[in-house]
């Protein structure tokens, strides 16, 4: 049985197999739910100062963001977008008064999208106000509406969350029935393990949160956890960030034994923090009915035509002109060398760590106390005492079955917070990947003359006209936006797609106007006169070629005369190859009948032997 | 990538009578030259360069070599002119390469391999010339046209290599040490005296190498063991990398000519894997078939040309074709290095890297002003600590990266170091509970002096007799054991076909494990740690299919009961307040059933009806917590149905659930039925059931008998067995 599964696997499932999130001692079963529940009364719309958004748009921004984002990085996790607080009201079964259900809980699409495009800005507060309008508040009403959302959903939800977006901290104004049935309702959904979160907006008076919402949200994961954000967002980038923080269920892409040795063993959950995100693979849709087609693969017998199974066919490699040939489970064999773990080797001094020593994008490791109990007291320790030290752990690292190892720095990285009190570094161990010989080339240095202090000065001056402050996540991919965003025109039929804006690109015209006459000045003092630095590089390059800088394809060798001459009293003219001769009889200048080999012989022997 | 530079290369191996001599427990030399050569070769086969290998043999008891006359250059064999090397030259070596018995002297073999790489080089480009010579040095050696021949190695730019048993600077390598690769090994047979040929044959060694390659020449000497333990100091002639000329520029004006290399990446294993019959081992007896078919229940066949291009764009997916696609994809304007602006090095985190290479950037070659532009900008940056963030693009083609540039100003030259940075759709914001401030997992003062213990003996670097650190675990200098492994099997699997494949060897397998003197060290600290910090591996539960699984124990089911009359008195109060249940919901179906029977809002039937209904939708979700939540619903359908004496409902509803079990696949939830003995009402409970006790009883009992023929899992049922025997 196993067998034919693995036969007919398709290559798709292969590719899964491949896929970091799938790997590792556990499985992943459903999607991840997310419900946005965003209060629709009238203080939402309230327009800050100087034409700052109103909080409702501040939240359809922000829900906007986490759509597109989901579309682009987990297209199954399932989201919905219900307002409360609103006159009319809309619900599966219409059973709740002042709830309007935008979107029921689903994958978002580019339909999704434009919906939200319609709530934002001054025509989407109208066009909120026609359609859904602000009336009574009743938040319970709004919990269980949700909760029927998550009931109603045929699909097995591996992780559910809630987040409320206001800037009421009172939302039933001393109405204590529903209070509390608000109260009853969160405490329903939290039993069926949905994680309530509260996005709290700025008011005039200030958020407080201990009037009502603090018995609505779920406790934190973690009870020494900051948990509830005190202060309310006031900014969309905060919001944003917290939003953001929340919306990504974090998973291990495994766990592993750490062994320090002699049987010192914690458990750790490996995560990856950074993945180059990339276009999706196209699917192959059936032309008739653009339904998505499955592709099976299968091997027969070339003469035959009999199905081959597995164990009908080898692996094979030619090396040294001799085919090798090895069974499917000696191929994998090969690749073992020990069980899956990180093992330690041993401790470094931080400069040890060499910046150009990279080859992969890093991991990051946090204890799993479930696995191994006391894994985080040990794991914590030494993140305290490395960090202290300012050594980093090396360690031996095989991350699945069948894998061959590699070396890891483990550097130490404690937690820091940014200024709006959230995580902005998470506590734990930065798994960076070394290179081992193979992976380093020689590169033969340029040696060239060096800059004077002048020359060095001058462009410090550029330097700092220059500077701004790095921030990783500032730049877009801009062609995944774009491929997205012709993605999105496709399937609204929109005429043209929406232009992006490529973050990539330098502004040149800013640029030019902080540096003023600075470029001018450098230029004098590095480049002579007539030096044109964008003249085409071929020509000038011309002598620097004997240096061996491996651009020209064919192999020039000049022969000299003797040579020549030497050659053809011995008669070894016919070792030469036919460029070589070639480019002797062009040197002197020889007349040839034609360019056979034997023809340039004869004409070089004719020329040297006179 | 460029095409590789070739090299011709000639093996001169001594097989001389006195290379078979060895000590006692010590390998002939013949052995450990004889194991130099294969693994070279082995090297060379692998690594599928174009280089070309000959192999030379000296002290045979034949001769045969083109300068061989009038008893000039005997017993000196040219095994094999230059070629690629080949597994049959791996066989030859494997079988025919014997010991000889005649001794020759090795200067005359050097010329012969002169001879031969001039001969057979002659109007080809070799990009270096080389002979390696494994040698005894015991032979009567005639200097007298040692000059002429150093004179005609130096003319050729012929480079030479020599491989001994001894180290060639004896005692005085201990302390003249460390300018070999790495921490060299202790000198072999060490205070064994040399014989006279020796002492004198060293002496020429010595005196060749110094006059071909000046200061450097005497590194390119090697003892057997060293070569045998260091394959990786052969030189290594690997693939130049390409140079990238572009221009870097810094706004509109500023332009500097420079010239990119791949300076680190990770080397993958170059072939894959063909597919070929079991039997004939040919690739050209498999063929391989994809079809593609809808997603019905016949998985209906189409032809790919009725298959169209598409995309996922969240739930929607769009086809869009590959022309249309290739239309209106984001177009890079071509290959550049374009200063964004420039920023703090302590902003670009380490952990930020991205991609798969470090590129260095040097100012194009012998162009002096751009390399003094560059300069400038390199040493600017690094005295004031920033680096440049730059939008790179490789070509025309590729897509635009942002990365950083990073001064680095060596001894002998300066460059730029390039690395990719993330775009935010590469990043995923997690937060992680706090671990330092959590009163669970602080460490005790005694847990951090501990581990403090520990780092300091596990310490990898030390210092050595002048006080310099050394690095004793230099990951850049371990070759990949991937590919170490991967021919090593290969190469047995060609030689011995029919044997199985051999155990990692063991020098690998000791590059790979901590050094012993830090093993050793760390013993005390590790014992201390191990008694300090408790760490205990939480035994996961079977999983096994009952109820208590799901449940917490055995006995929880009148806990369930309890839970719901919990949740009644609690529900109570806001009942009071709202009382507006009038529906089985979905999220407490159990109280909200309880409820409606209670306050009789609705009739019997129909709550029982919005019941089944939420049951039916619960079974839907096959998972362990719908499970329990459908058993809890059963449970108080049952109990609800006693005591309002109707147990008609309860007992159809079983019974439809039971015919439904083989097609639903539900046997799981029916082993939890089973195990809560959740069976029919019977007329001993309700007058009204047509079920007697024992009907009722047979009920589940029956279904279990099928399903222990039905199941092949038979584990599960074993389990509900005992579990029932036990209750």
């Amino acid at each position: 049985m196993a067998e034919w599964r693995e036969y007919y696997q398709n290559e798709d499932d292969e590719v899964e197999e491949d896929e970091e999130d799938s790997g590792g001692a556990y499985k992943i079963s459903g999607r991840d739910s997310l419900v946005f529940l965003v209060d629709a009364s009238k203080e939402m719309f309230i327009k800050g100062e100087d034409g700052e958004p109103s909080n409702f748009d501040m939240t359809m921004q922000c829900v906007r963001s986490v759509y597109t984002s989901k579309i682009i990085s987990s297209d199954k996790d399932l989201v919905a977008l219900v307002f409360y607080g609103t006159e009319q009201s809309k619900n599966p079964r219409n059973s709740f008064k002042h709830v309007y259900v935008y979107h029921d809980l689903d994958s978002p699409g580019a339909k999704h999208v434009q919906d939200i495009d319609k709530l934002q800005g001054e025509k989407g507060a109208q066009l909120a106000e026609k359609t859904m309008g602000s009336g009574e508040t009743s938040l319970g009403e709004a919990l269980w509406c949700c909760s029927n959302l998550y009931s109603d959903i045929k699909l097995r939800l591996s992780h559910k969350r809630l987040m409320i977006f206001t800037c009421r901290d009172d939302p039933h104004v001393g109405d204590s029935a529903k209070d509390r049935q608000a109260r009853t309702k969160a405490a329903d959904l939290k039993e069926t393990g949905v994680v309530i979160d509260l996005m709290h907006l700025t008011k005039p008076e200030g958020f407080d949160v201990s009037l009502f919402f603090c018995d609505i949200v779920s406790p934190p994961e973690d009870e020494s956890e900051l948990g509830l954000q005190t202060e309310p967002c006031r900014k969309l980038e905060d919001l944003q960030k917290r939003v953001r923080a929340k919306e990504l269920k974090k998973r291990a892409q495994s766990r592993l034994t750490f062994s320090l040795g002699e049987g010192v063993n914690l458990a750790v959950g490996v995560y990856v923090l950074a993945r180059t995100a990339t276009k999706p693979p196209a699917v192959r849709l059936y032309r008739d009915t653009n339904e998505p087609v499955r592709t099976k693969t299968r091997y027969f017998h070339a003469h035959n035509g009999g199905i081959l199974l597995p164990n009908d066919m080898k692996r094979a490699q030619v090396y040294g002109k001799k085919q090798i040939v090895m069974e499917k489970d000696e191929v994998d064999e090969i690749k073992k060398f020990d069980d899956p773990g990180l093992v330690l080797m041993g401790f470094k001094p931080m400069e040890r760590l060499k910046l150009h020593h990279h080859i992969r994008p890093a991991l990051f490791i946090y204890p799993e106390e479930e696995q191994i109990s006391g894994s985080s007291c040990m794991f914590t320790t030494l993140l305290l005492k490395c960090s202290e030290k300012n050594v980093f752990a090396l360690c031996r690292y095989i991350p699945r079955r069948n894998t061959p190892p590699r070396f890891v720095a483990l550097v130490p990285q404690r937690e820091e917070l940014d200024q709006s009190q959230t995580q902005a570094t998470p506590p734990g161990f930065r798994v960076i990947f070394l290179p081992f010989a193979d992976d380093i080339r020689t590169v033969d240095a340029h040696v060239g003359p060096t800059a004077s202090d002048e020359q060095v000065d001058k462009m410090k001056e550029i330097v700092h006209k220059l500077r701004f402050k790095y921030r990783s996540d500032a730049f877009e991919n801009p062609m995944l936006q774009q491929h997205y965003r012709n993605l999105e025109a496709l399937a609204l039929d929109m005429l043209a797609p929406e232009p992006i804006e490529d973050l990539t690109m330098p502004k040149v015209q800013m640029m030019d106007d902080r540096l003023g006459p600075l470029v001018q000045e450098f230029k004098d003092l590095v480049y002579p006169p007539d030096y044109n630095p964008e003249g085409k590089p071929a020509a000038k390059r011309k002598p620097a070629e004997s240096g061996g800088g491996g651009a020209e394809k064919k192999p020039k060798v000049e022969m000299s005369e003797e040579e020549l001459k030497n050659h053809v009293e011995k008669g070894t003219l016919g070792k030469l190859t036919v460029p070589v001769l070639k480019d002797a009889c062009r040197q002197f200048g020889i007349r040839t009948t034609g360019t056979k080999k034997q023809e340039l012989i004869d004409a070089l022997t004719m020329q040297f032997s006179k | 990538m460029a095409r590789a530079a070739k090299s011709a290369l000639v093996l001169c191996m001594d097989v001389g009578f006195s290379m078979s001599n060895s000590e006692p427990g010590q390998e002939p030399s013949f052995e450990q030259a004889k194991k130099v050569i294969q693994k070279f070769v082995q090297r060379q086969v692998f690594a599928e360069n174009k280089d070309e290998v000959g192999l030379v043999l000296f002290g045979t008891d034949g001769t045969k070599n083109g300068l061989a006359e009038d008893g000039q250059y005997e017993n000196i064999t040219v095994h094999r002119r230059l070629m690629m090397p080949d597994f049959e030259l791996l066989e030859e070596i494997e079988s025919k390469l014997q010991p000889g018995g005649q001794q020759a002297d090795w200067l005359d073999a050097l010329v012969v391999c002169m001879d031969l790489l001039q001969e057979e080089t002659m109007g080809k480009k070799f990009e270096r010339l080389n002979i390696v010579l494994l040698t005894d040095l015991n032979v009567q050696t005639s200097a007298d046209q040692l000059d002429v021949i150093i004179d005609s190695l130096k003319k050729a730019r012929i480079t030479l290599q020599f491989f001994l048993p001894f180290p060639v600077d004896g005692e005085d390598r201990a302390d003249g040490g460390g300018d070999g690769p790495g921490p060299s090994a202790a000198p072999v047979r060490p205070g064994k005296g040399l014989s006279r040929q020796q002492t004198q044959g060293l002496e020429m060694v010595k005196n060749i190498m110094t006059s071909l390659e000046e200061e450097d020449g005497l590194e390119e000497v090697y003892t057997f063991s060293d070569a045998l333990q260091k394959l990786s100091i052969f030189k290594r002639i690997d693939r130049r990398p390409m140079a990238w000329p572009c221009h870097l520029t810094i706004g509109s004006s500023l332009t500097i000519r420079i010239v990119g290399y791949k300076a680190v990446t990770e080397e993958k294993v170059k072939k894959s894997w063909a597919i070929v019959e079991a039997q004939s081992h040919q690739r050209d007896d498999v063929k391989r078939e994809t079809v593609y078919c809808l997603d019905d229940d016949n998985e209906t066949e189409v032809q790919k040309d009725d298959t169209i291009q598409g995309f996922r764009y969240g739930s929607d997916i769009v086809p869009f074709s590959k022309v249309d696609e290739d239309q209106m994809k984001y177009k890079s304007d071509g290959k550049c290095f374009s200063v964004l602006g420039f920023t703090k090095q302590e902003l670009i985190r380490r952990h930020q890297f991205m991609g798969s290479q470090v590129v260095k950037v040097f100012a194009a070659r012998d162009d002096e002003h751009a390399a003094v532009a560059l300069s400038a900008l390199i040493r600017a940056l690094d005295s004031l600590k920033m680096a440049a963030i730059v939008r790179y693009a490789y070509d025309r083609r590729s897509n635009p990266q942002v990365g950083a540039a990073f001064p680095c100003i060596k001894e002998k030259y300066e460059c730029l170091l390039y690395v990719q940075l993330p775009f935010m759709e590469d990043l995923r914001q997690f937060t992680f509970p706090v671990l330092e401030n959590n009163k669970k997992f602080k460490p005790s003062e005694s847990q951090l002096s501990a581990v403090d213990a520990l780092i300091d003996s596990m310490m990898l670097v030390e210092k050595d007799e002048d006080g310099e650190s050394v690095d004793v675990f230099k990951v850049n200098h371990i070759p990949n054991p991937q590919f170490q492994r991967l021919f090593q099997c290969l190469h047995h699997r060609g030689v011995n076909p029919d044997d199985p494949l051999p155990p990692v060897e063991p020098w690998l397998k000791r590059d790979l494990e901590r050094p012993q003197a830090v093993s050793a060290r760390c013993q005390t600290p590790l014992q201390d740690v191990k008694t300090k910090f408790p760490l205990k591996v939480v035994v996961k539960k079977k999983e096994q299919k009952t109820s208590a699984d799901v449940f917490g124990s055995s006995a929880d089911e009148p806990d369930a009961k309890k839970v719901k009359v919990d949740e009644e008195t609690e529900f109570n109060l806001a009942e009071i307040a709202k009382g507006n249940i009038t529906s089985v919901g979905s999220v407490n179906p159990v109280r909200d059933f309880c409820t409606l029977i209670r306050q009789k809002t609705v009739s019997f039937d129909q709550a029982c009806q919005q019941l089944t209904h939420r049951i039916e939708q619960l079974l839907g979700n096959r998972s362990p917590e719908y499970y329990m939540k459908s058993i809890a619903c059963i449970q108080a359908f049952r109990d609800q149905s006693v005591s309002s004496g109707n147990a008609e409902l309860f007992n159809s509803y079983m019974q439809s659930l039971k015919r439904s079990v083989p097609d639903r696949n539900l046997q799981e939830l029916w082993d939890l039925l089973i195990q809560d003995a959740l069976t029919l009402i019977s007329k001993d409970e309700v007058d009204g059931s047509t079920f007697s006790k024992q009907d009722a009883n047979q009920f589940l009992a029956f279904e279990q008998k099928e399903e222990v023929q039905a199941a092949p899992v038979q584990e599960d049922t074993g389990d509900v067995d005992d579990l029932l025997d036990m209750m």
